[in-house]
């Protein structure tokens, strides 16, 4: 029994020394963390970097940025290999693709470099469950597009007087974020009964199409009371459209994300709501989810990052307009 | 081929009479379709929805504010593809422009009345544009790159400008004298559909009765001989990529003012567009042939399919499968007045 205990306590006294070893190796070693985008020329992973150097600056962390100028997988995965050959101490990324990327990232973590993903994701998005061949990354970080979808459609719902037929404008179908924001968007409404949802026109996000998709929809549909544009131009394009046809203010127009230009768009009434995500939030909170990991904490497998939305009423308070995406 | 058409014609002039009438409704064939597809629209809205589609003025002006920005693509294409060349970076120089003219329009609008500094934002945009063309001209005529290839080069540099300039995000302009002229009437004309009817006619009168366009089918329909009698080619066709990037940048400029915003990615949906606008419209990819008229016709077919469908509430991805027939179908129409010895 005395045995038992001494050998015990030699244990914790040396799991202690070995701990401690490693906590003084981590102050002294300084970690490097890569941030891959979706796509480098956009408002939205800007902002997510800009939050990611923030969280670096306050844990002592090098953050690498790097990433491809199109969305697109063919594009992404050589920055990931390139990131990979020098070996950082962790990889944040937002995969372009939720199967094309499964493999690239095994490589990664074959390598032993920690993956999370960011905003978007692999496989199903559930981590660290033993099922499947992309349950690798520690942890998903985004907004809960979904719920996003829901927000917006709540916002529209009261400024139509919760009646009158509305639509969504969309990308393209099989985007990810963007099939979750519609699905949200028309799941929420249906419990508005006397808001007729039409069908869906796709734009590829083309603006131009989008207004000309609106001026059509409305022809035969002048009774037509609102629009989600599931992505900013969409957005901008189905508003033109409602411009066009001379229904500016009686025809709403939601947005889905806030770069700076859709302060412009509010106050000018072109857009009446924009859902802003947080994308520096998912920035910072990624970043310290892999600081946390290095430095032997554990880490929640999701995190879902919240929403605001803006009008022309409050757009201009300070408290609203911190989440207006950067430059 | 021509010396055996005109004796058998000899031979047979009923014959002979009917051939000239199919290749002239062939060379028609654009305000063919267009005709074929405004009846066909006309009469399901009618059977459908007991609405009249064609003689709604709303609809009318919605058809003709959609198909300005590929129209002005595919103006400067017209003289590019019968020059026998093709421009691949249209698409990013108008979102070139667009930027620019957002910018400056921002940053004259600084010190001058937003009159001049609209003055100032249109006239950076489409001279901005004109650099990416003179590269393009030099490339192809100096250096005899091949179109294709010279022009896809242009078209990662000017997207890639673009994006840098933008800071990889959309460029807001502050201007009410521009948003008018992107979105104001004039006795209940859009600003944008007047000025690009103002320029077709410009572009119509450059291609039918100048010289240059004489040229320009001149190169097209045979280089060589072109040059023996005496056309500065090299010359010429650098001039026709700075009128492909000036219809271009006249596009930006309009977007930027339509939607009071500069976008890199602006012209990048409508380069397919305007190209296919240019086929239907009776051009041949082969050079020699084509017209601004024609390409007018090509852009509202697509224009009308496009708005159409949305109208008359067909599913969405129907609009791909119906411009791309129409392509094809105008090709091989293409094919068979070639056949039938309708060559100009």
């Amino acid at each position: 029994m005395k045995k038992i205990v001494t050998a015990l306590a030699a244990l914790a006294v040396g799991a202690t020394v070995l701990t401690s070893s490693i906590a003084a190796q981590a102050q002294d070693k300084k970690f490097t963390v890569a941030l891959i985008p979706g796509i480098t020329t956009d408002g939205f992973y800007i902002t997510m970097r800009k939050g990611a150097e923030a969280a670096a600056k306050a844990v002592g962390v090098d953050l690498v940025f790097q990433g491809a100028p199109e969305f697109n997988p063919v594009l992404q995965v050589p920055v990931l290999d390139a990131i990979i050959a020098r070996k950082p101490d962790a990889i944040l990324i937002a995969p372009t693709d939720k199967v094309q990327l499964v493999e690239p990232l095994k490589k990664a973590h074959a390598a032993g470099i920690p993956v999370i993903t960011v905003d978007t994701f692999i496989g199903t998005g559930n981590y660290q469950t033993g099922a499947g061949e992309a349950d690798f990354p520690l942890s998903y970080i985004a907004s809960d597009n979904v719920l996003g979808g829901r927000i917006a459609a709540r916002a529209l719902a009261k400024s139509i007087g919760e009646k009158g037929k509305v639509y969504v404008s969309n990308v393209k179908p099989g985007v990810s974020t963007t099939d979750q924001r519609e699905e949200g968007f028309k799941d929420e409404l249906k419990n508005f009964p006397n808001i007729e949802v039409l069908e869906t026109q796709f734009n590829d996000n083309d603006s131009n199409k989008a207004a000309s998709q609106l001026q059509a929809v409305f022809a035969r549909n002048p009774d037509l009371a609102g629009i989600f544009g599931a992505n900013l131009f969409s957005a901008i394009g189905a508003a033109n459209g409602v411009q066009q046809a001379g229904q500016s203010g009686k025809v709403k127009v939601v947005a889905f994300d806030a770069p700076p230009s859709i302060v412009d768009n509010i106050k000018t009434g072109l857009i009446d709501i924009a859902i802003a995500q947080h994308p520096a939030e998912i920035g910072y909170y990624g970043l310290i989810s892999a600081f946390a990991h290095l430095t032997g904490q554990s880490i929640p497998v999701s995190i879902g990052t919240g929403f605001t939305v803006m009008d022309k009423d409050n757009v201009d308070k300070p408290e609203i307009a911190q989440f207006i995406y950067k430059d | 081929m021509s010396a055996q058409t005109s004796t058998e014609s000899r031979a047979d002039p009923a014959k002979s009479r009917s051939r000239q009438l199919i290749l002239r409704i062939a060379a028609m064939r654009a305000w063919l379709f267009l005709a074929i597809l405004l009846i066909f629209f006309e009469t399901w809205s009618r059977i459908s929805y007991g609405q009249t589609f064609l003689f709604s003025s709303y609809n009318a002006q919605s058809i003709a504010i959609f198909a300005v920005a590929p129209l002005l693509l595919a103006l400067g294409s017209t003289f590019v593809i019968i020059s026998g060349g093709i421009d691949l970076s249209i698409g990013f120089i108008m979102g070139l422009a667009a930027v620019i003219a957002a910018h400056a329009t921002n940053l004259a609008g600084q010190s001058l009345p937003p009159f001049a500094a609209m003055l100032v934002g249109i006239t950076a945009g489409l001279v901005v544009a004109l650099g990416p063309g003179l590269v393009n001209g030099v490339l192809i005529s100096k250096l005899k790159v091949p179109p294709f290839i010279g022009t896809l080069g242009m078209f990662g540099v000017a997207r890639g400008v673009a994006f840098l300039l933008a800071g990889g995000t959309t460029v807001p302009v502050a201007n009410s004298w521009f948003a008018s002229l992107g979105n104001g009437r004039v006795f209940g004309f859009p600003v944008v559909v007047i000025i690009t009817i103002l320029f077709v006619l410009l572009m119509h009168y450059l291609l039918s009765q100048t010289r240059f366009g004489q040229h320009t089918y001149a190169i097209g329909a045979n280089e060589q001989a072109a040059i023996r009698s005496g056309i500065n080619v090299p010359r010429h066709i650098r001039k026709l990529y700075l009128l492909s990037a000036l219809c271009a940048g006249l596009g930006g400029v309009l977007y930027a003012a339509r939607f009071t915003a500069g976008a890199a990615q602006a012209g990048e949906p409508l380069l397919l567009d305007s190209i296919a606008a240019v086929v239907i419209g009776g051009a041949s990819l082969f050079g020699g042939s084509g017209t601004i008229l024609g390409t007018v016709a090509g852009a509202l077919v697509i224009a009308v399919i496009q708005y159409g469908l949305v109208f008359i509430n067909v599913e969405p991805f129907w609009q791909f499968v119906a411009v791309g027939v129409v392509i094809i179908i105008s090709v091989l129409v293409d094919q068979t007045q070639r056949k039938l010895g309708g060559d100009r």
